[in-house]
């Protein structure tokens, strides 16, 4: 058997991702039966059963999809942890790029927490209503992330029983150097366009925060996560590194840097989530919460915030820019 | 006004102990009206006042409340409705021995946000309306079996509410608390509260507030 797969690391996540699946797939039998038959009006002895079901489902869904949402940062520590194992791995970067199902997996993982996301908020607006007005709808989405969770757990499979303990991967060391910055940053942007376009992202970010803009919010965030990522692993980054040739997503997430990655990750996320939520409720279930605009706003400042902290902290103390 | 169309309920379905409680109950009770349900114990009326109270579900069927559907409410939104439109007196009091009748008579009002100073003002109202307010300090385990049920009919009106379930209220008083209990609902009645008592007392029968006695044999209504 693969080496990987019998790393502590991973068998706690594989195990952990087999029992969340397992109650995923009986949630999804009973989801089934609750979509077919739900219909609140009627007062009928199934319809009552279908209630309480809907209750017990609701509350393994819930659970199983909160242990998800801890199990992804787990999974990104399992895979830095990794990188002492597979040859020429630094950090997780290596490990997601050692084989064609890294960077897919990872990017699946964080669409299915952007369901989940959805999928509470839906769930509790619905339960905290008097006649459950959105069960049909959110088990409707819970069959679409269930169906996601499949592949994911596919993917997980074939991702890490592909990773070679013996062939050497390319890491940071594709990332180091000054010479590929001009090909990795998006339309060839300079590092200075780059931050112009982070910074302007961040101001309309905050003007369709306050103005409760949903479809303007919603093209905004998307255009600052894309941003931002590059603007951290181009350029933040290196303040955090302060070494101006190390230009990495992942190491931040080590000890080494005070686990700061984590933060800042999922600061962006969570604040660009709650950015695009705005629009997904108004337009799925016609919902016009603004808590989501303010949730949204102090998510990206605190990351936008940490972001600009690092550069600020090297130039007081040396005096210059990297 | 209370409506209630083809109720069932059924305890423990589908298992060997499976028993059907109530039979296609179809009801309507108007509002600031008194009205008993009387039956031998088993017969189901504890069990129709306790879904009219919101605390059981029914299997099927449709409960009303001034055109409310009440019957499939969410917990949350059930113990609202609890807490603003119904007072319940039972047959043990339910309360707690280790405080006092004040403090009892208080504990409703504590979830709906209320300041001490309204509290303070409520609870006296309730406990004047229930004979009480002599006894307000003393501890519930110093009281006898009628200031309990008084006390509990306080309890019962602090938050105002429109209707009043009691269930078996007079199985642990004797007659002389019974007969003052009884005066105790004629003036709810007079209050304009819609009154339900489950009971098998017959002191019940011949009240002249009274407007309608039903009748209940193995979770059906007898005419």
């Amino acid at each position: 058997m693969n080496n990987i797969l019998l790393s502590n690391e991973i068998v706690i996540f594989l195990f952990v991702q087999i029992v969340l699946f397992i109650l995923l797939f009986i949630a999804f039998y009973f989801s089934l039966s609750i979509i077919k038959n739900w219909d609140y009006d009627k007062t009928t002895a199934k319809q009552y059963k279908l209630e309480k079901t809907s209750y017990l489902v609701i509350l393994i869904i819930s659970f199983t999809l909160i242990v998800k949402i801890f199990l992804f940062p787990y999974f990104a520590y399992s895979l830095d942890n990794l990188s002492n194992i597979v040859p020429g791995a630094m950090c997780a970067a290596g490990i997601v790029g050692a084989n064609e199902f890294g960077q897919i997996n990872l990017s699946l993982k964080i669409l299915i927490l952007f369901f989940i996301g959805i999928w509470l908020i839906i769930n509790s607006l619905d339960l905290n209503a008097k006649t459950y007005p959105y069960t049909k709808k959110k088990f409707f989405l819970y069959v679409f992330i269930f169906l996601l969770c499949v592949v994911e757990t596919i993917l997980d499979f074939l991702f890490l029983n592909s990773i070679s303990t013996k062939e050497p991967v390319m890491c940071c060391s594709v990332i180091f150097g000054a010479n590929s910055i001009g090909s990795k940053i998006p339309f060839d942007l300079s590092i200075q366009m780059l931050l112009i376009l982070f910074y302007l992202l961040y101001f309309l970010n905050v003007i369709t925060n306050i103005q409760k803009q949903a479809f303007l919010n919603l093209i905004v965030n998307f255009l600052f996560l894309y941003i931002s990522y590059y603007a951290v692993t181009y350029f933040f980054s290196t303040y955090i590194y302060e070494l101006p040739t190390h230009q990495c997503p992942f190491c931040m997430l080590q000890k080494e840097y005070h686990f700061i990655g984590y933060f800042i990750w999922s600061t962006l996320f969570l604040g660009t989530f709650f950015g695009i939520t705005s629009y997904f409720l108004k337009l799925t279930i016609n919902n016009n919460s603004t808590y989501t605009y303010k949730y949204s706003l102090i998510f990206n400042s605190i990351f936008v915030f940490i972001c600009s902290f690092y550069v600020i902290r090297f130039y007081l103390i040396n005096g210059v820019f990297l | 006004m209370i409506k209630i169309t083809n109720l069932n309920k059924i305890f423990n379905e589908n298992t060997k102990r499976e028993f059907h409680s109530l039979k296609n109950i179809n009801l309507e009770i108007k509002t600031s009206s008194c009205v008993i349900l009387k039956g031998i114990s088993g017969s189901g009326k504890s069990t129709l006042l306790s879904i009219i109270g919101t605390l059981l579900k029914p299997t099927s069927g449709e409960i009303k409340i001034d055109d409310e559907s009440i019957a499939k409410l969410p917990d949350l939104h059930a113990s609202n409705f609890r807490a603003k439109k119904l007072g319940f007196i039972f047959q043990s009091y339910n309360l707690f021995n280790e405080l006092s009748v004040k403090e009892n008579i208080s504990i409703p009002l504590i979830p709906l946000g209320y300041s001490q100073k309204e509290i303070d003002v409520m609870c006296l109202n309730a406990l004047k309306l229930a004979n009480i307010e002599h006894k307000k300090d003393e501890l519930v385990f110093n009281l006898s079996g009628g200031e309990k049920q008084r006390c509990a009919i306080a309890r019962a009106l602090v938050n105002n509410p429109d209707i009043i379930l009691c269930d078996e209220p007079t199985a642990n008083l004797d007659y002389d608390n019974s007969i003052q209990f009884i005066e105790s609902l004629k003036n709810l009645k007079k209050l304009n509260k819609t009154i339900i008592v489950a009971t098998h007392d017959p002191i019940f029968e011949k009240l002249d507030f009274v407007d309608e006695i039903i009748n209940i044999k193995n979770g059906k209504i007898c005419e």
